[in-house]
């Protein structure tokens, strides 16, 4: 613990960052810490109960424009900030990345090589639940898990909380505000959360962390996480790693079977 | 508020036989929006498309929908109507009533149905359409012609007559190509040699022409009429500039046994070399994979008796890029090689030559002075046979097309043996003389009842060398399959022709397609013959197929007619068919993130990085912008961007959505 308080501030001491976002304890679990100098770091924590996923606020203007940054970041945060180098929202001189080892060890991350690797070296965090209850969804017909995901997705209300917690929700005006065609129903109906869901799925393909923080967000509990999660295995094993291979589903290749594109 | 025209063709009777016209139109008139709705038997006739005119100033249309064909051939008839009467052609939209419907259904009510939801559809999309106009890219009128054979002579010069620029790159140390290695051509017996060299010549004074010889294409990039080529100048490592052309560097050369390629083997050249007297430029190269100095590192005799002191070691390969505005492709042939012919004993029996063996014979210029000799032991044959199709024909051997041109020259072959050795005797093992060509087949005739060349319908079986002979063992299946077995004292093979080396991958560097075979692939195989499948690339000569000198040349002066087509224009008209970053309010805004996922989807780059500005000059945000020059209009960048900030012009997201809409709320 100590020593991430001592390299945050010695890093607020040296003026290589302007903020440190990182975790504080809270009331249940840790919850996010914005710190905006030496003194404030000394609040910060980093264990294994550290799993929100701080990458959602790389993106976020009015927290870091124009600032260098500090982050303490869990594997899938790790996984997130990948995928936003990839998609250049990040610039490498105004990132300091610090992971944390299965052994307990905190890591400097220097560069998204160095991230890269360090994905590529630390098996995923484990989802023995998720695995188990989208193996049930798997198993039923195709109208039981229509019924299904048409109850679940009937108690929503649109909050967009899910969106809110996602790294990769960073497009300054979102599918559900294009009005021009209006895509997708604005109030909350079955029909229209389905719509939003799907929409929301489908931006994530080849792009998701697989993190979960969608599903954690939710504020009735509906299982929103399990189809990104899905989606991402289903990426996976299709198309190849996105942390190996970059945007697996968005790059052409002459020899791509859809030929009506040439 | 739209006011939309909507105008039912009954096609004839392609339509109407099967779809109500009138209820059609009839239907179409009820729509919102729509201000008129008419059915009539030829809506492409001259009085259709007076009705459509008259219906834009009278009624005052914002939009025009034809119901009618394909849009493939009468769209530009119906933009270009409606152009006339003051609208915009953008606002005119065709819907496909008959291959979409008429064609592909039984007469009924359902079918009259479809058409209605398809003009229903086309309706709503049109009340969004906005005025376009069309894209503008300028043109650099010079062109690029990668190959310095006839094609690509005939082609330069006609390019360059023009008053364009050319420049004209050749692999090998001279221009010429293959027609330059032939003894006499036919059906006329002219010299070769004496028709094309005033042709070199002229390609290498020409004041509009740049000649790069020993050079090959590295990278082409950019589009029509905006190419970017880079071209490797290969180091000749002599200067060309202070090279005189003496000789006394090849005259030194102690390397002299290397296989001439001009010969055809036949004979030998130094590693120092021009590769024949009339060599355009006539100055040498250095062949590094032969040279003494480069292969162990000692010798310079070359340099050492270089008056000029033009021999340069050091110098390494060039690169020069030049932009250009179309490629003519003439990058020609070779002829199939020994192993393919185990059967024949090409290889293994030194009188088993290639019909471009026995051209280098019978060439003045050849290593025999146009004596027919066994290369051997130097002697006359007296007995010689030709085999025709030798590969071409052969679907066992993968080589199932024909030549076209072996019938030709196997005939001009013997006919020249005939006339060179009056005593000899000779075959022509054929499978069908195909001799369809002004005066081929009175040549052939010729050949055959003057020159009494012996012409035996059926196939070799095999060759094989007995007591100094060559044992030729075929049949005549015009004698009822009888065997036959000809001693003979050499063998032609009408070896086929086939795609040249590294034609694969020029055409993957041009992005241009190519058949199995590994010839070019045209456009169109009948109205598009020497165009490519990327607009500002052409084709001509035995690049696209096997073909001789008179079809050569005509293709040549036909590609060269289309880039001077291309060059006669200063700017470039392309369909406003392209993406779009939209961009609302001010010039500050714009809904794209800059994920530019959309750069790596592009299939044609056409994506570019715009930095969006603050006053103060610094950058705010970068986002995605599309080339139009580039974009081809595909869509794929529409379909990933999540915030939907990109949209084809003319099918935008806004139309797309209205037109299902329309067909799903009907």
């Amino acid at each position: 613990m100590d020593e991430l308080r001592n390299k945050a501030k010695e890093m607020f001491d040296k003026g290589e960052i302007d903020i440190f976002i990182g975790y504080e304890e809270g009331t249940r679990n840790p919850r996010p810490l914005f710190a905006n100098n030496a003194d404030e770091t000394q609040k910060l924590v980093f264990n294994d109960k550290c799993t929100g996923n701080l990458a959602v606020y790389l993106t976020r203007k009015d927290l870091v424009k124009g600032k260098k940054v500090g982050i303490s970041a869990s594997y899938y945060a790790l996984k997130s900030i990948a995928q936003l180098f990839v998609e250049n929202q990040l610039k490498e001189e105004n990132l300091k990345v610090f992971g944390l080892s299965s052994d307990g060890q905190i890591r400097t991350l220097n560069s998204l090589e160095e991230i890269k690797q360090y994905l590529k070296d630390t098996p995923p965090p484990p989802k023995v639940e998720d695995d188990e209850l989208i193996k049930q969804i798997d198993a039923m017909s195709s109208a039981e898990r229509w019924a299904f995901w048409s109850d679940e997705l009937s108690k929503c209300f649109k909050c967009y909380a899910c969106r809110a917690a996602c790294p990769m929700c960073y497009c300054t005006k979102c599918i559900v505000e294009v009005n021009r065609p209006q895509w997708i129903q604005p109030w909350a109906s079955t029909l229209g959360n389905m719509e939003w869901q799907i929409n929301r799925v489908m931006h994530m393909a080849g792009r998701c962390s697989d993190c979960g923080s969608c599903g954690t967000a939710c504020p009735i509990g509906i299982p929103i996480h399990l189809l990104t999660h899905k989606m991402s295995e289903t990426v996976k094993a299709n198309f190849g790693d996105p942390n190996d291979k970059g945007n697996v589903l968005s790059t052409f290749k002459p020899e791509d079977k859809e030929s009506f594109i040439l | 508020m739209s006011k939309i025209g909507v105008f039912v063709c009954h096609c004839g009777e392609n339509i109407s036989a099967t779809v109500d016209c009138e209820k059609v139109a009839e239907e179409a008139s009820k729509i919102t929006g729509v201000e008129v709705s008419v059915d009539y038997k030829y809506m492409c006739s001259d009085p259709g498309q007076t009705m459509i005119k008259e219906a834009i100033k009278e009624k005052g249309l914002t939009g025009v929908v034809v119901a009618a064909c394909s849009p493939r051939m009468h769209e530009p008839t119906f933009r270009k109507a409606c152009s006339e009467a003051g609208l915009n052609p953008y606002m005119c939209e065709m819907t496909n009533l008959r291959e979409h419907c008429s064609w592909v259904h039984e007469k009924g009510d359902q079918t009259t149905e479809k058409a209605i939801d398809l003009v229903r559809m086309l309706v709503e999309k049109t009340k969004l359409n906005k005025p376009l106009s069309s894209i503008k890219v300028p043109i650099h009128k010079k062109a690029l012609v990668i190959g310095g054979g006839i094609a690509g002579i005939q082609s330069s010069l006609d390019i360059a007559n023009a008053g364009h620029q050319v420049i004209l790159v050749e692999k090998d140390p001279s221009i010429g190509g293959h027609m330059s290695q032939l003894s006499e051509t036919f059906p006329t017996l002219d010299c070769s040699q004496c028709i094309l060299t005033p042709r070199m010549v002229e390609v290498a004074q020409h004041p509009n022409i740049t000649l790069y010889t020993y050079a090959e294409l590295e990278k082409l990039e950019g589009f029509i009429g905006n190419f970017k080529a880079t071209i490797r100048l290969k180091a000749k490592s002599v200067d060309p500039k202070l090279c005189t052309g003496c000789g006394v560097c090849y005259s030194k050369c102690p390397t002299k046994k290397i296989p001439s390629e001009f010969n055809e083997g036949l004979g030998l050249r130094t590693a120092i070399y021009t590769p024949f007297p009339q060599a355009v430029p006539n100055k040498p190269v250095i062949d590094k994979t032969n040279c003494t100095y480069y292969t162990k590192g000692k010798c310079k005799v070359c340099q050492k008796v270089c008056p000029t002191g033009a021999i340069d070691f050091d110098r390494p390969d060039e690169f020069i890029t030049e932009d250009i505005g179309a490629v003519v492709t003439a990058t020609g042939f070779n002829v199939l090689k020994p192993d393919f012919f185990p059967e024949y004993g090409y290889g293994k029996y030194k009188d088993v030559i290639t019909g471009l063996q026995f051209e280098r014979l019978a060439s003045a210029s050849g290593p025999t002075l146009g004596a027919i000799r066994r290369p051997s032991d130097g002697t006359e044959p007296k007995k010689i046979v030709f085999i025709a199709c030798a590969g071409s024909r052969d679907p066992a051997k993968g080589l199932p097309y024909c030549s076209k041109i072996c019938c030709m020259y196997t005939a001009k072959h013997a006919m020249l043996y005939q006339h060179k050795v009056h005593d000899g005797e000779s075959y022509v093992f054929y499978m069908d003389i195909r001799a369809a060509g002004k005066n081929y087949e009175e040549f052939v005739r010729r050949a055959i009842e003057d020159d009494g060349v012996n012409y035996v319908r059926g196939r070799v079986a095999r060759v094989y060398e007995k007591d100094g002979k060559l044992i030729v063992k075929g049949v005549d299946t015009l004698l009822g399959g009888k065997p036959v077995e000809i001693e003979a004292d050499m063998v032609v093979l009408a070896s086929a022709g086939v795609a040249s080396h590294g034609a694969e991958e020029l055409a993957q560097k041009m992005h241009i397609s190519y058949d199995p075979y590994k010839f070019f692939a045209e456009a169109h195989p009948k109205l598009k013959p020497v165009e490519t499948n990327t607009a500002g690339i052409f084709l001509c000569g035995a690049c696209q197929a096997p073909k001789d000198i008179p079809e050569t040349v005509g293709m040549a002066s036909g590609a060269a007619a289309k880039v001077i087509g291309l060059f006669s224009n200063s700017e470039l008209t392309r369909e406003p068919v392209v993406a779009v970053v939209n961009r609302i309010a001010s010039h500050e805004v714009s809904t794209c993130v800059g994920c530019f996922l959309c750069e790596t989807a592009c299939p044609y780059q056409a994506i570019v990085h715009e930095e969006i500005k603050n006053r103060a000059g610094e950058v705010i945000k970068t986002v995605a912008q599309v080339n139009p020059g580039l974009c081809q209009g595909c869509g794929t960048c529409v379909s990933f961007c999540r915030s939907k900030s990109i949209d084809i012009q003319g099918f935008s997201n806004e139309q797309m959505y209205a037109e299902v809409m329309a067909v799903l709320e009907a």
